[in-house]
């Protein structure tokens, strides 16, 4: 149990009341172990993002619960929760990620800002930066940047407080073929370097190639919860 | 710097167009009420500057209900012996019906204010003789000074003209004498002697059969903040208990003419204020068109860890931005428009000259009141900044 990063319980949401009423999730549970990388699949209304919003506190599940890092966040209070978001999760979402008015550095910067500790948060940021082959263009405003760059930045800016979980809505939804499969292919080389938790929600599967586990919803209930084998190299 | 008040400032100052509406709203506000200030204080200080010069030097001693028997020279020498006290010099009230003879013909009879005046000393404590534009002051004992209005009516009679006055002495026996025009007096905005007809003191007294009285004496100081402190030392050498002297400041003596302007002033300032008060609904307008511009980088701030006070602080700090800008703008604008009042001597369809001071404190006030005031109008737009939910402020991309 104890390197479960991610428990989600017998969770429903409900959007509105009576004959408006629509689940958008139906009894919903699974788990993720620490370091995984895991992909939400299914058509398009199903829930994905419903379910994604559950797991990054963005949203409060109607019934059930979901454990990050082994926490119930359930009673925390609304700063709190921010708190919490800020420094257990990293968010990436399909498109316009980041704030036009702050530098790809800064941008990258924010979260550890809004955490308070700036220390060595500059040497971070750029050796991020580095990582993901933007250290050109650190000072250049988030807007004048191309798609693809602007989600390496968004990846370098949900991993600088070293979350438990990244969470990725459609992270190449807006992308290029091309530039899709860097984000990918970095998304996964990050994941196996630094051991942080990927759970991303994607039209395109194969674009992903091999995963840790595949989570399938329709209509808002998990109807293929499969583990993948990681092919291991000689 | 702090994260909120950096992104604060980017957020406003990366929108420039609206950054300058707010600001130049708030900056107009400024000028509004610094232009009525400017206009009105000056206006104010214009007739107390006149009524200082013309009228009432910056102390004038009366007698209550009656004339001043003492000598006056003894206390214009008195006076004149305090630090403070630049020159003093008596007058002498009375009326007269003036018959004219402009042209070798009777215009008419007209009554008139008389005003005495000690022809040296007069030109000491007031600055009345600088008012003759056609002529001189009062000299000899026949010489007389017309008022510009009195001239007028009377059709005009030139300098060398003479000039029948009729006046009743104390004893109320009709006295006539002739005089010769001198001078012809006129001040902007007729606030001095322009009714009025000045002539030479002892000639009045002797008319009037009151050889060695006085109705009043102005006190010119050379240091006018002083003014309480040579009316008391006047009231405790001459008590008023014994000598029923009257001695009043220039707020005191002037008091008249300036309580119904102060309430206009009031009345002004209110106007201003509104003014100030339709600024802050611009920047409320701007504020929430910030805000609604801003809804997913709001949500974006909210997903990875701004709590709902951060949020607040932005717009809050934008709202300084704004304020501060505009307090900066506004004092440039009021500021400039002082100086130019101040140096073209501005006047109003040649009505009296605005005496324009540098009220630093009244535009610190202002421009403190105006920052406030765009840091109030924030609040409610920041607080509606706050309300967004992260899922909702990003939905829609
Ligand atoms: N705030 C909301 N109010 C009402 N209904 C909602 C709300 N959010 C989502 N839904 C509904 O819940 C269901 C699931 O929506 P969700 O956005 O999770 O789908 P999705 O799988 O992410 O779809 P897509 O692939 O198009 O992004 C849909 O029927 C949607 O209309
Ligand atoms: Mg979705």
């Amino acid at each position: 149990m104890a390197d479960l990063v991610l428990e989600v319980r017998n969770v429903d949401k409900i959007f509105g009341e009576g004959e408006t009423a629509v689940y958008a999730l139906k009894n919903v549970s699974f788990s993720v172990k620490k370091g995984k990388f895991i992909l939400i699949v299914g058509s398009s209304g199903s829930g994905k993002s419903t379910l994604l919003n559950m797991i990054g506190l963005l949203d409060r599940p109607t019934n059930g619960q979901v454990f990050i890092d082994g926490i119930d966040p359930s009673n925390l209070n609304d700063n709190q929760i921010s708190s919490f978001r800020n420094s257990k999760l990293g968010f990436i979402f399909q498109f316009s990620n980041l704030l036009s008015d702050l530098t790809v550095l800064e941008n990258v910067l924010l979260p550890r800002q809004i955490q308070g500790t700036d220390t060595n948060a500059i040497e971070e940021a750029k050796s991020l930066l580095k990582t993901v082959g933007l250290e050109n263009q650190m000072n250049k405003y988030a807007n004048k940047v191309s798609g693809g760059q602007a989600q390496r930045v968004a990846i370098c800016r949900a991993l600088i407080n070293k979350p438990a979980i990244v969470l990725a809505d459609e992270p190449t939804g807006n992308l290029d073929s091309v530039s899709a499969q860097t984000t990918v292919q970095l998304m996964k080389s990050l994941n196996k370097k630094l051991g942080h938790t990927f759970i991303i929600v994607t039209h395109d599967r194969p674009q992903f190639g091999d995963v840790d586990k595949i989570i399938t919803i329709k209509d808002g209930r998990i109807v293929d919860d499969e583990m993948m084998e990681v092919p291991t190299v000689n | 710097m702090d994260y909120r008040a950096k992104v604060g400032l980017r957020f406003i100052t990366r929108r420039k167009g609206s950054l300058i509406a707010a600001s130049l709203a708030v900056s107009i506000a400024i000028l509004v009420v610094q232009v009525n200030s400017v206009i009105f204080q000056g206006l104010y200080n214009a007739i107390i500057r006149d009524q200082i010069n013309y009228r009432f030097g910056h102390v004038y001693i009366t007698r209550n209900e009656n004339f001043i028997t003492k000598s006056d020279k003894m206390l214009v020498n008195w006076l004149e012996r305090i630090p403070y006290v630049e020159a003093a010099a008596p007058r002498l009230e009375s009326t007269a019906s003036i018959n004219a003879t402009g042209s070798g013909q009777t215009v008419r009879d007209y009554d008139v204010p008389v005003i005495g005046v000690d022809p040296v000393l007069d030109t000491q404590a007031s600055t009345m003789y600088t008012t003759v534009g056609n002529g001189q002051y009062v000299s000899s004992r026949n010489s007389i000074v017309l008022g510009a209005l009195v001239a007028r009516d009377l059709g005009n009679p030139h300098v060398g003209d003479s000039i029948k006055l009729k006046f009743k002495d104390r004893n109320g026996l009709d006295q006539l004498k002739r005089f010769t025009i001198v001078g012809i007096t006129q001040t902007a905005g007729s606030v001095g002697l322009d009714n009025s007809v000045i002539m030479n003191i002892d000639t009045l007294r002797e008319i009037l059969g009151r050889p060695h009285e006085t109705q009043s004496i102005m006190v010119r100081l050379n240091d006018p903040t002083k003014d309480q402190v040579v009316k008391d030392l006047f009231l405790n050498a001459f008590p008023t208990r014994s000598d029923n002297f009257k001695a009043q400041t220039i707020e005191e003596s002037a008091e008249q003419t300036l309580s119904g302007f102060r309430s206009g002033i009031a009345l002004i300032n209110l106007v201003g204020y509104f003014g100030m008060m339709s600024s802050a609904f611009a920047v409320v307008t701007i504020q929430m068109m910030q805000v609604t511009s801003k809804t997913r980088e709001i949500g974006i701030m909210r997903a990875i860890g701004s709590k709902r006070k951060d949020i607040l602080m932005i717009f809050i700090f934008q709202g300084m931005v704004i304020g501060a800008i505009g307090a900066g703008l506004g004092t440039v604008f009021g500021v400039s428009y002082t100086v130019y009042a101040k140096e073209t001597h501005l006047t109003f369809q040649g009505s009296l000259a605005l005496e324009v001071s540098y009220n630093w404190l009244g535009i610190l006030q202002t421009d403190i009141l105006a920052f406030v005031l765009a840091i109030v109008a924030s609040i409610y737009p920041a607080y509606k900044a706050t309300k967004l939910q992260p899922v909702e402020a990003m939905r829609f991309g």
